[in-house]
């Protein structure tokens, strides 16, 4: 349950508590020696600036993917309005989790990749298995070079034969795909939501149910998980293209929250 | 710590390029025939990531790897594998023989001695010779070739049972007969899915799914093969040796 | 290496028709060096009620002395034989009392518990070292050989066996399992409880 993405890519410790709120930077045994931009070139870092979960799944039309719009700067909550998916050519979208500088360095690869295959002008242009493809074999690259890019990214979208596609990659060069999938916080959150919404019903969810779906999911995640925002976007693909929707304010309600009991002082 | 300090302790600070996968493979030799099997969830500590990632890819007609540990290593080792595999086809205009492609995985193992691929192979499939055979590597490349294996997650629940049923250990033939040295497939088979039921039953990182490849040796009769249920021929040619998956269920908790 | 290991050993127990059955290993040894191809690790606590006692060899005989004298209190005190289900209570208190500093075993308990009807029903229990009780209604592992014996016992057993049948299912059982494990092996013991008597048998195992 250690979600958070200082600790991506280390040994798994049992030893600490994974549910305990430390300050993002200074979790125990990740700490620093010193500060991050004091050593010169790292090759070894940590996420700076993070995104949290980036969740997706498979509909009737399909690909659906969302992504809220902070990113945060330890416990800070410090950019509010960062955009976390992003759009590759006409048929496939780029969510992801983890450092945010390392996931804009990826957008530029994205982009530069797509306006040179755009350029040789043969006919062929790049789909989400390409793309994801591609994205996995930089990220393990990175991480054979022990320089990993901190992230886990989701690449959904349509294939040229018209097939759904959506899978995952991670800073360890990890992939797998499924109808649902989520990354961080999401994937103990929300997966059991949306595998119990969509598993079985990928080619019954209209748009506007898995909208509503994923709203819920997003929802709930706000209540739990202490970096993320009420605010979010949605993308969606389908064979009439890439959809990203401008930010969604979140309905919230606490009310539920002065029933909740067994915390603390409060066990009645 | 939980009053909330948190500086005194040594600090060790080092990211980490492996995890563990999970899941099980397995391979077993018959006289003419090898199945190789493994389950198809994927997960990470107590997360299943995906129910269906495949551990068992066909590299020819007569040869099936499976690859268990980090799945990542895993799918990039398949992957530079089947590449040389394609490389010596065009230069020799044929298959490499499985024997051979053993003795590629273990040198192409050993180059990574240094920054290992966290990864066990079992490779699978026919001999030159027309017998079955199962060559199984650790993750530096050492190997050997053996009539049956276990690897991954399970190892250590699946391996014993496989002593006992494959080779007969600790049970005596009956009165003037041995045990035969291979059993037929039909048998095979009904052991790999009693290993993957049992390995499901009491461990957390089996389950979902089941592919069993089935190599036949050349002019074997596919006999049982094609009226099983969820058997399917992917063979490219059908003069040679040919390979068959069957998938079955597991249980998903 | 944890100390659950330091001696090696392992122990199972199997419910059948109208039986129950435990068997162990005979070894003990000091980390890789094998000591003794003869240590009992199954003791008898009444007529139709066996512990098995895998871990750290020490505590087996402390464990047992413990249980001796609790056992011999509990027939003064109740002027009756305990039964196995009481007596796996029994264990997982004494174990409990040290829950933070255990003893370093994990016992099994195996027996014929006796019915308010009068008849005799199969009775398998085991507990970890700080005494978490586990009923299985069809087999219990402990030991360094755990892992393995799950494996097998869960490939091999089947409900309702016959004692014969269920002697057999033990005995592939263990010594498939102690084979593929460094730490225990070194010959095999058996005892198959029904109510009115204990067959117990030695196995020759694999030596090394």
């Amino acid at each position: 349950m250690d979600h958070f993405p200082t600790s991506w890519g280390r040994p798994r410790n049992e030893a600490i508590d994974a549910f305990n709120t430390y300050p993002l930077h200074q979790r125990p045994g990740h700490a620093p020696k010193t500060d991050t931009f004091t050593d010169g070139v790292q090759r070894t870092q940590q996420p700076i600036v993070t995104g949290t979960s980036i969740l997706a799944f498979h509909y009737k039309d399909g690909i659906i993917m969302a992504a809220d719009t902070l990113a945060s700067y330890g416990s800070l909550a410090r950019f509010k309005t960062i955009q976390r998916l992003h759009p590759v050519g006409a048929r496939t979208v780029v969510g992801a989790s983890g450092d945010m500088s390392d996931f804009q360095y990826l957008q530029n690869q994205l982009d530069q990749l797509t306006i040179d295959e755009f350029t040789e002008n043969d006919g062929h242009d790049l789909g989400p298995a390409e793309i994801h493809e591609y994205l996995s074999r930089v990220m393990y690259g990175r991480r054979s070079k022990m320089n990993p890019l901190w992230n886990a990214i989701l690449v959904g979208g349509k294939k040229d034969n018209g097939e759904r596609f959506l899978a995952y990659v991670d800073l360890l060069g990890t992939t797998y795909s499924a109808a649902t999938i989520a990354t961080g916080y999401g994937a103990h959150i929300a997966i059991p939501l949306l595998r119990s919404a969509v598993e079985g019903r990928e080619n019954e969810i209209t748009e506007e149910q898995a909208r509503e779906i994923m709203t819920t999911c997003m929802r709930v995640l706000f209540y739990r998980d202490a970096r993320s925002l009420d605010k979010f976007q949605i993308a969606t693909v389908t064979d009439a293209g890439v959809n990203i929707s401008e930010p969604i304010k979140l309905e919230t309600s606490w009310n539920f929250a002065e029933n909740i009991r067994g915390y603390g002082a409060q066990t009645q | 710590m939980p009053d909330g300090s948190f500086a005194q302790q040594p600090q060790q600070r080092q990211f980490n390029p492996y995890t563990e996968n999970g899941g099980t493979i397995l391979a077993i030799a018959g006289a003419d025939f090898t199945v190789i099997a493994g389950d198809t969830r994927q997960s990470e500590g107590y997360s299943i990531q995906t129910r269906y990632a495949p551990k068992v890819f066909r590299l020819t007609d007569r040869a099936v790897l499976a690859v268990n540990g980090f799945a990542a290593d895993g799918n990039m080792f398949v992957k530079k594998v089947k590449q040389r595999l394609e490389w010596y086809r065009h230069a020799h205009a044929k298959d490499m023989p499985l024997r051979a492609i053993a003795r590629l995985i273990q040198t192409m193992l050993y180059a990574q001695r240094f920054f290992p691929y966290y990864v066990y192979n079992i490779l699978g499939g026919i001999e030159e010779d027309g017998s079955g055979a199962v060559y199984s590597f650790d993750p530096v490349g050492s190997y050997e070739r053996e009539a049956c294996r276990a690897a991954g997650a399970a190892q250590a629940l699946v391996q014993p049972f496989l002593d006992n049923q494959i080779y007969f250990k600790n049970q005596m033939a009956a009165a003037g007969q041995s045990h035969p040295l291979h059993l037929p497939l039909s048998d095979v088979l009904a052991i790999v899915i009693d290993s993957f039921t049992s390995a499901t039953e009491r461990h957390i990182e089996v389950g979902d799914g089941l592919e069993m490849y089935v190599v036949l040796a050349k002019g074997r009769s596919s006999q049982g093969l094609d009226g099983l249920r969820g058997a399917q021929e992917i063979s490219t040619t059908n003069d040679g040796d040919r390979v068959f998956v069957i998938r079955r269920e597991l249980k998903k908790d | 290496m944890s100390i659950m290991q330091y001696n090696g050993g392992s122990v199972i127990a199997m419910v059948g028709k109208d039986c129950v059955a435990i068997a162990s290993d005979l070894r003990l040894g000091v980390q890789s060096l094998s000591i003794s191809a003869n240590y009992q690790k199954i003791f008898p606590i009444t007529d139709r009620i066996y512990v098995g006692l895998p871990g750290l060899g020490t505590d087996v005989t402390t464990l047992h002395e413990q249980f001796r004298y609790r056992v011999n209190m509990y027939t003064i005190k109740e002027e009756r034989e305990i039964e196995p289900q009481t007596f796996a209570q029994l264990v997982s208190s004494t174990l409990y009392e040290r829950r933070f500093g255990p003893y370093f075993i994990e016992p099994v308990v195996a027996g014929m518990q006796k019915l308010p009807t009068g008849g005799f029903a199969p009775f398998i229990a085991a507990t970890d070292l700080i005494g978490c009780l586990n009923f299985a209604k069809d087999f219990v592992v402990a030991g360094t050989a755990s892992e393995k014996l799950f494996g097998v016992a869960e490939g091999l057993w089947e409900p309702d066996l016959e004692a014969e049948d269920l002697f057999e299912t033990i005995s592939q059982t263990l010594l498939n399992a102690v084979d593929r494990d460094a730490f225990s092996g070194w010959g095999a013991v058996v005892h198959v409880i029904t109510k009115d008597k204990v067959v117990t048998r030695t196995l020759k195992g694999r030596m090394d």
